[in-house]
């Protein structure tokens, strides 16, 4: 919503000028988003005639015109504008004059000599249209500033109004906000009353009462539409944003923006006998004002008359009743319609409307048949023509309850103490009908407001007409509770720390991915689709972070990164049966050097165990990594992939990426991927704590020849499980398979340590741990000691 | 006996030319050892008469206690050289850089989110959290945002089907910890939030926090006080102030957009209301005994403020060089 602040000024005996607007219609709810001071314009911008107009010699889409602005001598200016012709006047920028981002100097456009602008719409503020020149009344006056010639003393107000505001989309309801809030009376306007000298002869029947309750229509004969309206009436329009079509539609649309009561005018010429207001039925079609061809799928309300539907209900009209500035007869329309049967239709064909933007929110019932009154007698008043009477068909119109609105309530909403007289001032204000009984008001809401139904609505008025910016900011007194601590839970804050002291930078991507991605590389083929997605390469939900890692990754590399490290904790998505899944994983990508380049220090690329270190050293539980069995993932590397378990469950996989991958992403090195299931590492297993004993362990080292496909991980575990006392270690510290071993070998030394809770081992009780060990590793996994 | 005098002087001009122990131990025996002029008199001590045994026995003493003096003299001026020398050889360029891990760093966003979590935690306000693909129950109808009411359309709602959209507010988690939980509460609840929106100040996904006081009193005065007492703690700012203007949200009435003072200016920072009693109906909660307020704030707003920054996009564009500048 836009309007003219000087029609504003129309409402009111008393200046605007002394009151901050801005603030008030701020206070009222009404977000000001920007005010255009039009004066803000140079006198150097004048009323200036072309006289004529030659081709550029040397330009096809350049003219050179000549200005008459009223001095001895005539401008030349060389100009671009489609609509330059001889005869028209237009607003001419001489010399030196300051536009909004530049000042006109004289030059050379292509060899010809200018001596100034002709300017569009846009230069001096009146719009965004800058495809042709502004063209002026033929009657201003030559070398008139164009401040005046245009009325320019006068800003735009551009708003922003909430949908339960539907009151405020016009300029009475604006008056009437800026009344309540400045406590400036709004003058009184004088009752229209036409002289009705024809009988109205249009039928109107109205099949959808509930979706139409009210339908009201007035005739009109006789009259010239090619005339000319007031230029108030067109200032007023085009700074209220509306662009001017001819009288009637312009006097309709100027009432639209007065009073908030969309109209619609049809030829009655081309109207084909009874106006019946019903659903449409399937298949029917309607050629709409702005070219569009709508089909019906079936219970769109609109107006038809005997050969189908005229205008889509509330939205727009249709073409074939449309009027033109040879239309001499005319039927004008003014209804009630419900916002719930509005509401979404224009959307649904792709239209939004002054119009439907209205019904939807709701438009004042009981002011239809004034509007429409109003209107005919301004068409009378401006383009001739005869009157009829008024007809009006009602059915069941919204009812507006009486509210009860207690002072308690207030005082218990608000927080600070008001009296009875408070709230009985500010409902005057508003000019709300109200009893006052003992300890409640009874108030009745106005037609126009569609937004007061309960206590709490009629308690924000109270509040904001007495000033959001009077109620104290007081902190609350509260029960001093203390919430408890999160037990077991490890913090996402922990895990973050850990890892950002691991040299890993956290990440935040889109949840969503292009499909593809989400197919092949995370393979998965029920991805979960976006209806609507911001682009489509962004146009399902990912089921893994990994995609967006890579994109990180490739992002960095291209800016000179060397190493990327990165991890991002959230959720991904899975399109289960019973519903969508979302599961809080931790994922992280790793890439190039071990640690960075520098002085005194020996690089080399990161492996496979930097990562498994970093995962483990990240979580607090004990986590098995093995090789994976069932589910293979086609984006790591087969020999490079582990499957990690906690307690028997599988959370999560760490692995290389595929070098087919590594090729198609174009990766020089080595890329390491891993996710991890969150509930795997912030619910700590149980721990018990034990003292150490005071005798020190005794280390020997076990050396071995094994199979090279055995796991190591294996015989430890086997190992282990064989519960042999007094051992409380056995870990590898050296893996070998170079020179002097077997090519099916590898030679492996474990480190055990071996000690006794109660006393000092002797060399005996150690060789027992020793030789059970070695018996294991002979028997279980045809290891040869070395 | 006199000639022995002397060796001290000798004894101290030689061990003056070791710089080794080495030398110095080898010029040792020659005044100390076994065929030294002090090893030759003490031998020869037994052939003088009885009574001049004592005299010349402590003069030799003497002159060997002299001797022995020097030597430990200069040994321990060698080991001192020995030492400025070690620690001369082994001193570094202190100025030389300190070994250096990899840059790990936190998110901005989750700085942001943590100091906002923390500053609620510490008067008792419980985080919460809930699905992002959200039904639309929970994402508009329960918040009285019913079919075809034009609030949605503020909305730029992403659809997944045609129930389940990607939720446009952490509102929806409100309404599902009412569900579950008695007054009196204290939630905030932050994460990801989606509306179909991109350019310079909007993401298409960004985190906001909802916050929710549900108790008997609770009222649109303390809102206030609570806001303004958040945003003074956030910015370390105890003059900082707030202003509401009248606004509309389809689940809170009244409602209010917080603006805060900033640069001598005002600065819309969130929206806020009392609970619209609509919404503690759908929860099972009695509106005539309870009451509370819910207020909402863009985590990246706050950030973009807190750390100076008038752009949006660098949080998801994940540049290492952008990211490495937010230490923990």
């Amino acid at each position: 919503m836009q309007f003219s602040k000087k029609w504003l000024q129309e409402f009111f005996d008393d200046s605007l000028d002394d009151l901050d607007l801005d603030e008030i219609l701020t206070s009222a709810g009404i977000e000001v988003e920007d005010v255009k001071d039009l004066a803000k314009l140079s006198e150097d911008i004048v009323v200036g005639e072309i006289i004529d107009v030659k081709k550029h010699p040397d330009a096809d889409r350049l003219n050179v015109c000549h200005v008459d602005i009223g001095s001895k001598d005539f401008l030349q200016i060389v100009c671009g504008a489609p609509n330059a012709r001889k005869g028209i006047k237009v607003p001419c920028a001489k010399v030196g004059a300051k536009l909004p981002n530049f000042q006109i100097k004289k030059a050379k456009l292509r060899g010809v000599d200018s001596f100034g602008m002709l300017c569009s719409a846009k230069e001096i503020n009146l719009g965004d249209d800058s495809d042709g020149l502004y063209e002026l009344n033929s009657e201003t006056a030559l070398g008139e500033s164009i401040v005046e010639a245009l009325a320019l003393n006068d800003s735009i107000y551009y708003l922003s109004i909430t949908p339960n505001r539907a009151d405020c989309l016009s300029m009475e309801g604006i008056a009437r906000e800026v009344s309540a809030l400045s406590g400036l009376p709004i003058r009184k306007e004088n009752t229209c009353k036409n002289k009705v000298s024809i009988e109205n002869n249009q039928d109107i029947s109205i099949k959808e009462s509930i979706a139409c309750p009210r339908y009201c229509g007035i005739q009109l004969q006789g009259i010239n539409n090619n005339n000319k309206l007031p230029d108030s009436i067109s200032q007023y329009l085009e700074r209220g944003g509306i662009a001017l079509i001819n009288p009637v539609v312009d006097i309709t649309n100027y009432v639209l923006l007065k009073s908030g009561q969309p109209l619609h005018a049809f030829d009655q010429k081309k109207i084909n006998g009874k106006i019946t207001i019903r659903n449409a039925n399937q298949n029917e079609h309607l050629h709409l004002l702005n070219d569009q061809e709508i089909k019906f799928q079936r219970g769109e309300l609109v107006i038809a008359d005997e050969s189908g539907p005229i205008a889509l209900a509330g939205i727009m009209g249709g073409a074939s009743s449309a009027i033109s500035v040879t239309t001499t007869n005319i039927f004008l329309e003014s209804a009630y319609f419900d916002p719930i049967h509005i509401a979404g239709k224009a959307r649904s064909f792709g239209l939004n409307t002054e119009s439907s933007h209205r019904f939807e929110r709701g438009v004042d019932f009981n002011n239809s048949l004034f509007a429409l009154e109003y209107a005919a007698s301004l068409i009378v008043k401006y383009c001739g023509g005869k009157v009829s009477n008024s007809k009006e068909i009602n059915s069941k119109l919204p009812q507006r309850e009486p509210i009860k609105l207690h002072t308690s309530k207030v005082i218990s909403i608000m927080g600070i103490k008001i009296s009875d007289n408070d709230i009985k001032n500010v409902l005057e204000k508003l000019n709300f009908i109200y009893k006052k009984n003992e300890d409640e008001f009874i108030v009745t809401p106005p037609s126009y407001r569609f937004d007061l139904n309960i206590e709490e609505d009629l308690i924000e008025e109270v509040i904001r007409i007495i000033g959001y910016n009077n109620i104290p900011a007081i902190y609350p007194h509260m029960q001093a509770n203390m919430l408890a601590l999160e037990g077991k839970v490890k913090s996402i804050e922990n895990i973050k720390d850990r890892l950002v002291s691991l040299g890993y930078n956290e990440v935040i991507s889109y949840s969503f991915i292009t499909k593809q991605i989400e197919i092949d590389f995370h393979g998965n083929k029920n991805s979960i689709e976006l209806k609507n997605p911001i682009a489509s390469n962004l146009n399902v939900m990912r089921s893994k972070i990994w995609g967006s890692h890579i994109e990180t990754l490739r992002y960095n590399l291209n800016r000179a990164q060397k190493t990327v490290r990165i991890f991002e904790i959230a959720s991904v998505y899975k399109a289960e049966k019973k519903g969508y899944e979302e599961i809080k994983i931790l994922s992280g990508l790793a890439y190039g050097d071990q640690i960075p380049e520098q002085c005194g220090e020996k690089n080399r690329d990161i492996n496979f165990f930097d990562i498994k270190g970093d995962i483990e050293n990240t979580s607090s539980n004990t986590l098995i990594f093995e090789k994976p069995k069932k589910i293979i993932l086609d984006c790591l590397h087969p020999g490079e992939t582990a499957e990690i378990f906690f307690h028997n469950e599988s959370v999560g996989w760490l692995g290389k990426l595929h070098p087919l991958w590594q090729q198609k992403f174009e990766l020089p090195k080595n890329t390491y991927l891993y996710e991890i299931n969150m509930k795997s590492i912030i619910h700590t297993d149980n721990v018990t704590y034990t003292i150490p004993g005071k005798f020190t362990p005794v280390r020997r080292d076990i050396s071995v020849i094994i199979d090279k496909d055995l796991f190591v991980g294996e015989v430890i575990t086997e190992i282990y499980n064989s519960k042999i006392s007094n051992l409380v270690k056995l870990e590898p510290f050296d893996v070998y398979d170079g020179d002097g071993v077997e090519n099916t070998k590898k030679s492996i030394a474990f480190l055990v340590l071996i000690q006794d809770t109660y006393k000092t081992l002797e060399d005996k009780d150690v060789n027992i741990v020793v030789d059970q060990i070695t018996n294991i590793l002979k028997t279980k996994f045809g290891a040869v000691l070395r | 006996m006199k000639d022995l005098k002397k060796l001290i002087t000798d004894a101290t001009k030689d061990f003056a030319l070791c710089e080794s122990l080495t030398e110095l131990d080898n010029a040792k025996s020659k005044y100390l050892g076994k065929d030294s002029l002090l090893t030759d008199a003490m031998r020869n001590l037994s052939k003088l008469p009885n009574s001049e045994k004592p005299q010349a026995g402590s003069f030799i003493n003497e002159v060997k206690k002299g001797i022995e003096s020097v030597l430990l003299d200069r040994k321990e001026a060698i080991q001192r050289n020995i030492l400025a020398n070690q620690l001369r050889e082994e001193s570094v360029d202190v100025s030389l850089p300190g070994i250096k891990r990899n840059k790990g760093s936190l998110h901005p966003i989750t700085i942001t989110m943590r100091r906002i979590e923390k500053i609620f935690h510490s008067v008792g306000f419980d985080i919460a959290t809930g699905p992002e693909i959200e039904d639309d129950y929970h994402n508009f109808t329960a918040l009285n945002i019913p079919e075809s009411h034009p609030a949605r359309a503020m909305h730029d709602t992403f659809y997944i089907d045609k129930n389940h959209v990607l939720r446009t507010h952490t509102s929806p988690v409100q309404v599902r910890y009412m569900k579950e939980n008695k007054p009196p509460l204290r939630i905030i609840s932050p994460g990801r939030v989606y509306r179909v929106d991109s350019d310079a100040t909007h993401s298409p996904m960004f985190h906001q926090v909802e916050g929710l006081w549900i108790d008997e009193k609770v009222n649109f005065a303390n809102l206030k006080g609570v806001v303004q007492n958040f945003l003074q703690e956030y910015f370390e700012d105890s003059s900082l102030s707030i202003r509401f203007r009248p606004s509309f949200f389809p689940f809170t009435e009244p409602s209010a957009e917080i603006d805060m003072s900033w640069n001598g200016g005002w600065l819309e920072i969130g929206g806020c209301g009392m609970v619209h009693p609509a919404v503690l109906e759908q929860v099972n909660i009695n509106k005539d005994q309870f009451q509370g307020f819910a207020f909402g704030l863009g985590v990246e707003r706050l950030a973009m403020l807190k750390f100076g920054l008038n752009d949006l996009r660098p949080f998801f564009t994940n540049d290492l060089r952008f990211l490495q500048q937010f230490k923990v």
